[in-house]
This record gives structure tokens, C-alpha cells and sequence, in this order.
């Protein structure tokens, strides 16, 4: 498979959200404003690329009983570096985002990932893998976050695009809209799959 | 049959041993990293608690303290606010000494005013914030939070500038006693000991007012206030 084809493969037509369902409570807590959906993609892609170059590198030496513990090893340690790292360059981004960072390791998307394909293939094509898998992730919570900043908040990045006249849905900017705007995607992309003959 | 020969790999000790030296490489390379970057974290912290203090005292006059440079808020901190401690230690363990950081706004011998750190549980987290009162301490000056882990969007609101600007020149000891404010809905106009509240938030406005209450209470009686 060429470096494209895994891209694509990873982002878009196996995409972790809206394919295999993985990454959800987090597609669900940040997606209110558009800002913390993107640094949250951003963190996730990151730990996505290097955790599955890292895991990749030392599969053939990793004992089969004890790659999971590893793996966490692994996935913890970057996603402790990003926090580190948005404390210490972009403390006002780190404040923002709050307990978010800590819990992107807890995102089963990276370590669906892990398991999935950086323990079976070459370091480069799993790096291009967490890419792709990061940004079919940030896709997702760019388009939820849209629709539920714009009409929650009247807002798009923080700037104000609705008028006087809009009257803000309180529901929107809270957890059950989220539920509701994750199945109405999950239902049109996997509805205009079958019906195109797909699965 | 021939016995098929062991490597080390396969021994139950390969595992045990793999796991130390990679949980010692990345500890390694995270104690290192968290090393070089403590001093930046820890200054960038100090730099916005006093850029804070400044703020709350309206600190430099008719400008914005957190457009200062670390240096010139640091200058202006030592130039006007003296840090005092205050003995907030529990009635059922006198045993137990805790000291508390609190601030005076100074000019010469005066006190100007006092600010002090009021921390308490939010919603998620714990809630750190800060309060200026006036010399005779009745009088809220401002009112500003330093750190919070609420739900952003909802009660991450607390933060925003016109919840937290309700309470400047609002009596917080009326009557001899620390006043605890109500809430009322976002959209009322409140009478003095009222606040709006924040929208799909009571919660986390609930806690402001609550923090805010016995803190204040808890730090005053420590100076020495009686309260009816």
C-alpha cells in the first residue's frame, strides 16, 4: 500500500469515529467550541504519529504478553510531553484545554491504532497511519464543533458571525447535542455509503 | 525428540526486563523534559498571579497589567504590594499550623487594600480564585479566578469577564456579617446582594458564591474579625 493509500485509508474511509465508533467520549466533551476541538485533534494526531512510530520501531522485540503495558507506556509518555509542553509555550492554550490533554490518553483511538497496525507494520507507514488517523479524528470533531458553536454560541473560532436576532441553543453547547450530532453524521456518511454500494 | 533450544527471549525473565529498561528510558527522557521546562512553567506562574494582584488593585493606573513584560510587573509588584501570612489553622486540630499567603496594597505606611487567595471545590475541580476588598474590608474592589476545571463552554464561564466584574463595589460584610450572595437568573437585574448566575451552569456559579463565603469568613476570622 503506498503512503497516500494508508493516509486516506486511515483518515477517511476506515476514519475511527464514524467507521469503528472509537474515540467517542471525547468527540462528545470537547466539541462545543471549535478552538478546543482543533488543539484537542492536534494532541491527539501527535501522540497518534509518534506513539505508532515508537510501537512500530520495537515490535520485534516486544514480548507478546506484555505489549499492552508497553503500549500505554508508550502512549502515556507523549501525551505527558504535550501537556508539558502546552504548560510551559502555550500556557493560556493549556488552561483552556484543562483537564483534556491528560485524558487523551485514554482516547482508545490510539490505541486501536497501536494494535491494529503499528505492531504489524514498518515504522514510516505507521507514522503515516497516526497522521491519517489524527486527521480523520480532527475532521470529525471540526465538523461537530461547527455546527454546535454556530448555533450554541452564535460563534465560529471565538468570532461572532450570528446577529442580535439569533437567540443562542443552550441545548447545543451541552453533552446530549453532541449524542445527537454524532448519529446524524454517522448516519449520513455511512446512509450515502450503502447507498452509493459500499457497506 | 529434540528438545527445541530456549533463547532468552522466550525466558520469563525477557519480558520482566523489557518492561524495566523501556519504562526507564521513557521516564528518563519525561524527568528530563519536565526538568527543563519546571523553571519556565513555574516563572510564567508567578508572573500571572502578580500580574493578578496588580490587576486587582488597578495596577498601573489606567492600564492593562497583563501587557506589562515579566520585569516591569515585577517591579511594580515590589514597588506597591507587601505579602503577608495569616494563621487559618482549624479549631479541631490546634496542632496544626497552616499559614496562608495574603497581600496589602501599600503606599508608605498605608494599606490601601488587601487581596486575598480564596480556594474551594468547583464542579470537576478545585477553583482558585482572588478577591481585593477595600481597607475596611466591606467593600469588594475585584474579584478574578486563577484557576478553574469546569465543563468549558458552561461553567467555564465563571472566567468571563462580566461574571466576574458583578462583584466589584458589592458589600461583602453587611450588618456585621460575611454576606453570601444569591444567584439569580442570567437575564434579571440584581439588587446588591444578588448575581447572575451563569446559564446552564448553577453549579459551578453556586460554588463562586459559596468559595467565596467561607473563604472570605475563614480569612478574616483569621485577622482577627468577629462576626455576628
Amino acid at each position: 500500500m503506498s503512503k497516500k493509500d494508508i493516509f486516506v485509508t486511515a483518515a477517511f474511509t476506515e476514519n475511527s469515529v464514524w467507521r469503528q465508533i472509537l474515540g467517542i467520549c471525547s468527540t462528545l466533551a470537547v466539541t462545543n467550541l471549535m478552538k478546543n476541538s482543533l488543539v484537542m485533534g492536534l494532541g491527539v494526531t501527535f501522540v497518534l504519529a509518534f506513539s505508532n512510530f515508537t510501537i512500530s520501531m520495537i515490535r520485534q522485540y516486544t514480548p507478546k504478553n506484555v505489549r499492552m503495558m508497553a503500549q500505554t507506556l508508550i502512549i502515556a509518555s507523549f501525551v505527558i510531553i504535550v501537556d508539558i509542553f502546552l504548560k510551559a509555550f502555550m500556557p493560556d492554550m493549556s488552561k483552556a484545554l484543562g483537564p483534556y490533554v491528560g485524558l487523551i490518553i485514554t482516547n482508545c483511538i490510539i490505541m486501536g491504532r497501536a494494535e491494529a497496525f503499528a505492531a504489524k507494520n514498518t515504522p514510516v507507514d505507521s507514522f503515516v497511519d497516526g497522521i491519517g488517523a489524527g486527521v480523520g479524528y480532527t475532521f470529525v470533531l471540526l465538523l461537530i464543533s461547527f455546527v454546535r458553536e454556530l448555533t450554541g454560541f452564535g460563534t465560529i473560532f471565538g468570532g461572532q458571525v450570528m446577529g442580535d436576532w439569533w437567540t443562542n441553543w443552550s441545548i447545543m453547547v451541552m453533552a446530549p447535542s453532541a449524542f445527537f450530532m454524532l448519529a446524524i453524521l454517522i448516519w449520513i456518511i455511512n446512509g450515502s455509503k450503502a447507498k452509493a454500494g459500499g457497506k | 525428540m529434540q528438545k527445541e533450544r530456549k533463547t532468552f527471549t522466550d525466558s520469563r525473565f525477557y519480558p520482566v526486563l523489557f518492561m524495566i529498561i523501556l519504562t526507564v528510558i521513557f521516564v528518563g527522557i519525561l524527568a528530563t523534559f519536565y526538568h527543563r521546562t519546571s523553571e519556565r512553567v513555574q516563572s510564567y506562574r508567578k508572573f500571572k498571579l502578580h500580574a493578578t494582584i496588580l490587576k486587582l488593585f488597578d495596577l498601573p493606573k489606567n492600564g492593562d497589567s497583563f501587557v506589562l513584560s515579566q520585569d516591569e510587573v515585577e517591579e511594580l509588584f515590589t514597588k506597591h504590594i507587601v505579602v503577608d501570612s495569616l494563621n487559618v489553622s482549624t479549631e479541631k486540630d490546634p496542632t496544626y499550623v497552616q499559614y496562608e499567603k495574603y497581600y496589602k496594597l501599600v503606599d508608605g505606611e498605608k494599606i490601601l487594600g488587601y487581596a486575598f487567595p480564596l480556594v474551594g471545590s468547583g464542579l470537576w475541580g478545585t477553583i482558585e480564585a482572588i478577591i481585593s476588598v477595600s481597607p475596611d474590608f466591606k467593600t469588594i474592589r475585584h474579584f478574578e479566578i486563577i484557576t478553574q476545571n469546569e465543563t468549558p463552554g458552561l461553567g467555564g464561564r465563571i472566567d468571563e469577564k462580566w461574571f466576574k466584574d458583578q462583584f466589584i463595589g458589592k458589600q461583602i460584610v453587611r450588618d456585621n456579617s460575611v454576606v453570601r450572595f444569591q444567584l439569580i437568573p442570567e437575564e434579571e437585574t440584581p439588587a446588591p446582594e444578588q448575581i447572575n448566575q451563569i446559564t446552564g451552569a448553577t453549579a459551578s456559579s453556586g460554588a463562586i458564591v459559596k468559595i467565596l463565603h467561607d473563604q472570605y469568613l475563614k480569612k478574616t476570622q483569621a485577622l482577627g474579625h468577629t462576626y455576628e
